[in-house]
């Protein structure tokens, strides 16, 4: 693996279908290490993005440059975990015959892909269910084997279209683990999904789309704190009237709430808490806690996803006017 | 191309294991032992021994030399029942009963006329049986001639002699050498030539194409075509399926082969005794034969591969597919139809015709080479101009595969297909 370098690089992709863009002018990368969210709402573009990174579909403008190469998603899929929305097996398969087979057809060979297929289906507590037919197993073993074709040529990146929708809570768990323990060991993931709190818990970096278009990318904590960081928690001890007066600054602070132990202040608009920190530092007051409130991603979401559909709205009224 | 290996394995165990596919393959051995046991057997078991009266009405000898004829034919006991005009009737009606109460087969009814006019009437429970009634018919004409020229004085041995039966025996020739076949084993044998590859094409096409529409309805195609092109897929699941096709059709041929070859065996092991004198000849098949017919099967089920692929491609589920299917089957099975009246006329012009026109030449040409010689330039001209047509129909097949594996929803019509090979 190279170090830091970016394991998925999308450069001003664009997808047309029949009477609809899908997909137009993105840009993202992912860097080697992270846990990268693709976010948006339904039929916002991502499973066709994620379609493109794969080269199951062709951008029509654009380039996907996947581990800084040009060799595309399916060359490479001995290196690419892929789970796609779409689930599906072989129903008349023997479950160990049709593991083994999706290994291979990743480009791992015979052998390992054995090998690795009893290690896994044991981890995953599958081992009696080995020589059944995959239509005998419950929904939840099917599951189970689709995640472990997924994962079982130690790919080092993971591609996850919706991984936590359609799967049962318990087995949302164990992938979720085991996906973490991927993701510690190095290995890139990049997933999709429609549930904040998941990117939340797991993202380091997101990018959210919303009609084909991005509407904000980057790492977690600047994205949250682009949008919004506008609360702030202050305590100081031995409050004077410099400070009270500082709260109460128009040009920086829209509201302020002092609790005696503590005050929260809200932010003006586009109003910068490092200057807020600096000045009350400048007052003499000591500072015993200053803490940005960081908006939920859930909260930055519909702010964001929001407006860009109303405006989204607006526009087709005035195309169709 | 290892990919595609991976596919073509996958493809070959898992149909192969299939419960159809063993009882099938057991079944038509043991359909073709019966085949050759049942007739034997039932021939034996005294199914085809007859009891038949002779009603003689005559005032000569006649009557007695009918019943005699009769009785001296394989499996038959002839009486006779000598009447008078008058009692005739009263006599059929109680030979009726017997017919009615299975003791009898059945009764000829022979007067003068019959020498006059050639006038007889068998009533029977056993009319059905054309073979039987054409060797009675036979033997009664033989005896009506006799009688007539005994009565004309000419001397019973000149008659004798007269009607020694003429057989002629049909030996074809090939590659300008006589060959020990008869017209009817290589009727016989252009006949299996034109049912096999008709089924064979049919069946592993459709195959083929239950194949594509069961990646499509499991949604397993988005997981196969993230590591597989779909030309790789496409490839490999037509190469497995034709393996599969070659290995069952291989079983099937050789089990044929020594059933017949060791026919004598086969009944001795039954407890049964082997007729003597009505052998069934193997037909002759040459190496050049077996290749021809093999090199045809596998073109033609390619190109027959690749269109049910793409139906399958374009069709949501299974029901839908077998819809889609019509004018891929009627392009098969029309031809196959026609070459069937044409079995026996393999040189006319509309049987060379279709031989050369790739879409029934796989079956037409092997049956014509099976029925009767082919010109080397014609069989080359056939498998040239069918190798264009598998080059073209795999190329826009394959477009549409690629486009139809992913799409779910209305099947598309001509123009979206049309758009579907353009931007593939």
């Amino acid at each position: 693996m190279n170090g830091s370098g970016l394991v998925v690089e999308i450069q001003g992709i664009t997808k047309r279908f029949a009477g609809h863009t899908a997909v137009r002018d993105l840009s993202l990368s992912v860097r080697s290490g992270s846990v990268y969210g693709l976010l948006g709402p339904n039929g916002a573009g991502k499973t066709t993005t994620i379609r493109m990174i794969m080269n199951i579909i062709v951008p029509d403008k654009g380039r996907v440059t996947l581990f800084g190469g040009s060799a595309t998603g399916r060359d490479l899929s001995s290196k690419i975990g892929y789970l796609p929305e779409e689930r599906g097996l072989y129903k008349k398969m023997k479950v160990f015959d049709l593991v083994v087979f999706l290994a291979e057809a990743k480009g791992v060979d015979r052998r390992s892909a054995k090998h690795d297929a009893h290690l896994w289906l044991d981890r995953l507590g599958l081992s009696d269910w080995e020589q059944k037919k995959v239509d005998d197993l419950s929904k939840g073993m099917q599951q189970k084997v689709q995640f472990i074709s997924t994962v079982l040529h130690a790919p080092e990146l993971l591609i996850l279209d919706e991984p936590f929708s359609g799967f049962d809570p318990v087995n949302t768990q164990l992938m979720k683990n085991v996906v973490v323990e991927m993701a510690r060991a190095g290995t890139t993931v990049l997933f999709s999904t429609h549930i904040m709190e998941q990117a939340e818990r797991l993202c380091d970096s997101v990018c959210i789309i919303a009609r084909g278009q991005k509407v904000v990318d980057g790492p977690l904590a600047e994205v949250k704190r682009n949008h919004g960081g506008s609360h702030v928690i202050v305590a100081v001890e031995q409050g004077n009237a410099e400070v009270d007066r500082l709260l109460q600054d128009p040009s920086l602070v829209a509201k302020a709430d002092n609790y005696g132990q503590y005050a929260e202040v809200e932010l003006v608009e586009g109003g910068d808490a490092q200057q807020l920190l600096h000045r009350l530092v400048s007052t003499g007051a000591r500072v015993g806690r200053f803490e940005i409130a960081e908006p939920t991603l859930h909260k930055v979401f519909i702010d964001l996803v929001g407006r860009e559909a109303a405006e989204a709205r607006a526009e087709e009224v005035k195309t169709d006017a | 191309m290892r990919k595609v290996w991976v596919v073509i394995r996958r493809e070959f165990t898992e149909k192969v294991r299939n419960k159809w596919f063993i009882i099938s393959t057991l079944l038509v051995p043991l359909l073709m032992a019966s085949a050759i046991v049942l007739p034997i057997l039932l021939a034996e078991r005294g199914g085809g021994h007859r009891a038949i009266a002779v009603i003689d009405m005559t005032t000569t000898e006649f009557g007695l030399h009918v019943t005699d004829r009769l009785d001296a034919a394989e499996r038959v006991t002839a009486t006779r029942i000598k009447t008078e005009v008058v009692d005739m009737e009263e006599t059929a009606d109680s030979l009726t009963e017997l017919v009615g109460l299975k003791r009898l087969d059945g009764y000829l009814v022979v007067s003068d006329e019959t020498v006059e006019d050639g006038r007889a009437e068998y009533r029977g429970a056993n009319i059905s049986s054309l073979t039987d009634m054409q060797a009675m018919e036979r033997l009664l004409r033989q005896a009506v001639l006799v009688e007539r020229l005994d009565r004309v004085g000419v001397d019973p041995e000149l008659v004798q002699r007269a009607q020694i039966p003429v057989t002629m025996q049909t030996i074809g020739i090939r590659g300008g050498k006589l060959t020990d076949e008869s017209g009817e084993a290589r009727f016989f044998f252009a006949y299996t030539v034109w049912f096999v590859l008709y089924i064979a094409i049919l069946i592993y096409g459709v195959q083929v194409m239950g194949s594509v529409v069961e990646e499509k309805t499991s949604r397993i195609i988005e997981v196969l075509v993230s590591s597989l092109r779909p030309f790789q897929l496409l490839a490999g699941k037509v190469l497995g399926v034709g393996t599969v096709g070659l290995f069952q059709f291989m079983i099937w041929g050789v089990s044929a082969w020594v059933l017949i070859r060791h026919r004598d065996v086969v009944l001795g092991v039954l407890g049964i005794e082997v007729p003597t004198g009505s052998g069934f000849r193997l037909p002759n098949v040459t190496a050049g034969t077996l290749a021809i017919i093999v090199t045809f099967f596998l073109l033609g089920y390619f190109l027959y591969a690749a269109m049910f692929a793409a139906v399958a491609a374009m069709s949501s589920s299974e029901a839908e597919a077998r819809q889609a299917q019509t004018p891929v089957v009627m392009l098969l099975v029309l031809p196959s139809v026609l070459l069937i009246g044409l079995l026996q006329q393999p040189d006319s012009v509309l049987a060379v015709t279709l031989s050369l026109i790739p879409f029934s030449s796989p079956i037409a040409m092997p049956v014509r080479w099976a029925a009767a010689e082919v010109p080397l330039p014609e069989v080359l001209a056939s498998v040239g101009l069918l190798l264009i047509a598998l080059w073209l129909v795999t190329w826009i097949a394959a477009r549409i595969y690629r486009v139809g594996i992913l799409m779910y929803g209305k099947r598309p019509n001509l123009k979206e297909l049309l758009r579907w090979v353009r931007t593939a």
